[in-house]
């Protein structure tokens, strides 16, 4: 439209200076048009791979404080408040919004894929029948995944579903919010038609084929029942009105959201079984041994980056040296930084969720002898990894335990060293929340004047030194932490899912191509489990005669076998606990994928009423939050020299002390200002 | 091209006034005149201005909040006709039903040309008072403080219900906070984790013990030889602005104690 706006103008000017007699009406030979694109497979390609490159996809290049910016600068995952992992950056806060709104970017997209569904039809005798189905499935999608990836975050949202003709008169060219409902309903027709018309196999590597549109479908037709259930749970029900045009622009109506919910959840679990039952795609086990914890570790560390996992559905590549990111540059351990590491540093909560641990009564990782962390004396180990050493294989996969292998190297984490007499007392007399903020360093039996504990602010030459056995031993580990500087670990714990594992790679910004799986078997897995609990809570009948129950135990024990974990003891069960039960597996599996987030969000469970269900499984919200914001825990291993061994203490995370808020409002991100000023029929969030 | 033809405007100064029109306002009780007391920070009573003039599709200025005295100030706006309204731990004065349709605007429309002052006269939910002075022992602070409704339960049924979902629970009393801080500022935003503390009340559990004296003692030890500032506030299950998922307290005023 720019386009001929120029050729206007250039054509005034033309006028104005030439006095020719020639009508202008050949087409420039600069300018692409629709005749060259779309009439053969070769110009479709270069018409689709537009599409594709503007995808919103989270992953190497998505960072949830700054929305899609594409680029990689600091991308971690997992710090936004999901309590997955922590970092001393700012960016690690909670998902209240994104730098740059997904609003207008999100238009550009539909209004391509709009203009081939609207224009392909043309050149319909140019492609087979199946390709040309192919394309506008393609379309479909695209648009489906757009609108839902706005849907999301604000709700409802304007649902453009033709090319605006530019200029035109207002009433063409401004679409107002949808309601929520009405949106949804938008994007399942969209997923509906994409899934109708796409061929089981894609044209392309990371093209869209018919188990994507599925895939991505349940995991959307999840997020909407779940909003449209527990935005009753929100004190005074998370809905409202647009002021400008009384349309329900967020939250679902109350005589609605019943039938809604159950609506989404029926087409999750229907769209989930369908990819369950063609069996095109299975879990990763390449590497998997029955019974072999090792085997079950590396199997997992490995399906990360391998292509041809069974498992990958849908995976955005990278190839060295032309399309890389910088993962690896931001994520490493301390000692590999270049430039910089320790960017998802695991918190002590969410491995927590994990099997392989002695745990006090309420359910927390015991690192005494007594009743809970303030009690008791420590327990010894004679190596940091002892204390790991019935850990679940999946939580070794995805986390650096201290002093375990990482590209040939033992990553050393030490808190700090103990001098002091055997058996030790904690350290603190309280670790409760509203004690957070007094660390190690303000203890007496650091800074008083019978020093026993010794911490390091920084590393080499700023490392305090204790005698060892003769020898000199630095305070903090190689890895850190050090308490004045957070670019070594914050929490204890170092990521090791998604990191380049061959140790003569090269490091650096810009120099890693690992690929980032958008959507795995095991997504589909656990989509269905939820769904069918969720249906089954409901007393809703399962919608092709399978067992909800079975399907939703089968898809549990299926993920943890894999992973190495417990098994189910008997079936799940139709109630909150089985629910629990499906969300807390979630929690672990999908963790640093950029899915946590939006499962916290469609759960509801981040504002302080809701908290206690943060975990998915349930737990009393007043161990770590206060009823304003929330904190997570480090695990930070000391060696005590009287005794040649190393304990553990578990506190609220010492060195950057992040702390996290979540209000109601911020389920719905506010609509950029700009757009609601510039328009009148665009509402902002009726809460805001 | 465009920009050498009127470039004769690139070398006129912005000859726009800047803003000064100052508007200091107060919220006060309608019934005693006395302040609504509130916390600094956006858990506090909220204050939104619109510019009428730029049409109906206009979007309001940045918030700000009231002080904890319950008056606000601000002295760098723009001449203008505003709607100037205020959110906080009372029956909202911009009230609406379901569908969205306005049921009363107690809110103040008026013409900023130099310095107003206005004034809101607002039902808040719950009185808090204190009872007698906070004693200190070993470290520890005991209050007693009193909570009284601001509006009768009549009143906020009559007010509230025809914004749709009403539910008898909202009158309930939840919690008590006792705030301490070494900030002068204390509150909600500005409280010290490890001293203050809470009552929270379940259901309506509360009712019988309005106009009752409860005692509050804060938590852990607060070192000797250093003056704290401590406040309570309560709140009902309310929430303001409808659909914001906060809801506010109403506070007492702050004391200055010493602990020695």
């Amino acid at each position: 439209m720019n386009m001929k706006r120029l050729l206007f103008i250039l054509a005034i000017a033309a006028s104005g200076s030439l006095n020719s007699c020639v009508d202008m009406d050949i087409t420039p030979k600069n300018i692409v048009t629709d005749n060259e694109l779309l009439n053969t497979p070769a110009g479709m390609d270069i018409y689709m791979s537009r599409m594709y490159s503007l995808m919103p996809f989270e992953d190497f290049k998505y960072t949830a404080q700054w929305g899609f910016e594409s680029n990689g600068w600091l991308n971690s995952t997992g710090i936004e408040g999901t309590g997955e992992a922590v970092n001393r950056e700012g960016l690690s806060a909670s998902f209240t919004g994104e730098r740059t709104s997904y609003w207008s970017k999100g238009f550009v997209l539909i209004r391509d894929a709009n203009h081939l569904i609207e224009t392909l039809p043309a050149f319909r005798e140019n492609f087979s029948e199946e390709l040309y189905n192919h394309y506008l499935g393609e379309a479909y999608y695209v648009r489906a995944m757009t609108f839902y990836t706005m849907a999301k975050r604000f709700g409802g949202i304007p649902l453009v579903t033709k090319v605006i003709q530019y200029p035109s008169s207002e009433d063409e060219m401004e679409v107002p919010r949808a309601s929520e409902e009405e949106t949804w309903d938008q994007i399942l027709a969209d997923f509906d038609q994409a899934i109708e018309l796409l061929m089981p196999q894609e044209i392309k590597e990371g093209y869209a084929n018919k188990y994507v549109a599925l895939a991505f479908k349940s995991e959307a037709m999840l997020y909407a029942g779940s909003v449209a259930k527990y935005n009753q749970d929100v004190s005074g029900r998370l809905t409202g009105i647009g002021r400008k045009t009384g349309v329900r622009v967020i939250g679902f109506d109350e005589a609605s959201w019943r039938t809604a919910s159950v609506r989404y959840f029926t087409e999750a679990y229907q769209a989930a079984r369908t990819i369950m039952q063609d069996g095109k795609y299975s879990l990763y086990k390449k590497r998997w041994i029955a019974g072999d914890t090792e085997a079950q570790y590396q199997n997992m560390v490995e399906m990360f980056s391998d292509l041809s996992s069974p498992e990958n559905i849908y995976v955005k590549e990278y190839i060295f040296p032309t399309a890389t990111h910088s993962f690896d540059a931001y994520n490493m351990p301390f000692s590999f930084r270049s430039p910089l590491s320790a960017g998802t540093c695991p918190t002590l909560d969410f491995v927590e969720l994990f099997d392989g641990f002695d745990r006090y009564p309420d359910g927390s990782i015991r690192v005494t002898n007594g009743d809970q962390n303030a009690s008791g004396e420590y327990l010894m180990f004679d190596s940091p990894l002892d204390f790991f050493k019935d850990a679940e294989p999946r939580l070794r996969a995805y986390v650096i335990f201290p002093f375990d292998q990482f590209r040939n190297k033992q990553i050393e984490v030490r808190g700090g060293v103990y001098t002091g007499d055997a058996p030790i007392k904690p350290f603190f007399s309280s670790y409760a929340y509203n004690n957070a903020d007094t660390r190690y360093q303000n203890l007496s039996i650091y800074n008083g004047s019978s020093k026993s504990l010794y911490l390091s602010p920084r590393e080499g030459g700023s490392q305090e030194l204790v005698d060892y056995n003769g020898q000199q031993m630095t305070a903090a580990g190689q890895e850190g932490p050090f308490f004045d500087n957070g670019e070594a670990t914050v929490t204890g714990l170092y990521l090791r899912k998604w990191l380049q594992t061959n140790p003569s790679a090269e490091l650096g910004e810009g120099k890693s191509a690992q690929p980032f799986i958008l959507m795995r078997y095991a997504d589909v897995l656990l989509n269905a489990a939820e769904a069918a609990i969720e249906l089954e809570l409901v007393g809703a009948s399962s919608p092709d005669g399978s067992s909800l129950l079975q399907v939703a135990t089968d898809a549990i024990n299926a993920i943890r076998e894999r992973a190495g974990a417990v098994m189910l003891q008997g079936t799940l069960t139709g109630d909150v606990n089985g629910r629990n039960i499906v969300r807390k597996e979630r929690r672990k599996e999908l963790a640093f994928e950029h899915k946590s987030k939006w499962d916290i969000r469609r759960w509801r469970v981040a504002h302080y009423e809701g908290r206690d269900g943060f975990w998915g499984e349930s737990r009393d919200k007043n161990k770590f939050s206060n009823n304003e914001n929330f904190r997570f825990r480090g695990l930070y291993p000391f060696f005590s020299t009287k005794t040649g061994k190393y304990f553990f203490d578990a506190r609220f995370q010492w060195i950057a002390s992040k702390t996290f808020g979540y209000r109601p409002l911020d389920y719905y991100f506010e609509v950029p200002s700009g757009e609601v000023a510039k328009s009148s029929v665009i509402d902002q969030q009726p809460n805001r | 091209m465009l920009a050498l033809v009127s470039s004769c405007s690139l070398f006129e100064a912005d000859s726009y006034d800047a803003p000064d029109v100052t508007l200091v306002g107060s919220v006060v009780d309608v019934l005693t005149g006395k302040p609504v007391l509130t916390d600094q920070g956006s858990e506090g009573i909220r204050v939104r201005l619109t510019e009428l003039s730029w049409g109906d599709n206009v979007e309001h200025n940045p918030d700000f909040y009231c002080m904890p005295d319950g008056t606000f100030q601000n002295t760098k706006l723009f001449k203008g006709n505003y709607h100037i309204t205020v959110d906080g731990p009372f029956v909202p004065l911009l009230r609406r039903d379901p569908d969205g349709k306005e049921l009363a605007d107690e809110s103040i429309v008026m013409n900023l040309e130099t310095s107003h002052q206005v004034k809101f006269e607002v039902q808040p939910f719950l009185h808090v008072e204190w009872v007698g002075e906070p004693t200190v022992q070993n470290g520890k602070i005991t209050a007693k403080v009193k909570v009284t409704r601001g509006v009768s339960p009549e009143d906020f049924k009559a007010k509230v219900e025809p914004m749709g979902n009403y539910n008898d629970d909202f009158l309930n009393m939840t919690d008590i906070q006792f705030f301490v801080s070494y900030s002068s500022s204390v509150g909600y935003r500005a409280r010290d984790e490890r001293w203050s503390s809470r009552l929270d009340y379940s259901g309506n559990s509360f009712e019988d013990l309005f106009g009752q004296t409860i005692t509050i003692e804060s938590n852990g030890e607060i070192p000797a030889g250093r003056t704290v500032f401590v406040r309570a506030a309560a709140r009902i299950n309310y929430n303001t602005p409808v659909g914001s998922g906060t809801r506010r307290w109403n506070y007492n005023e702050a004391k200055e104690i010493l602990v020695n």
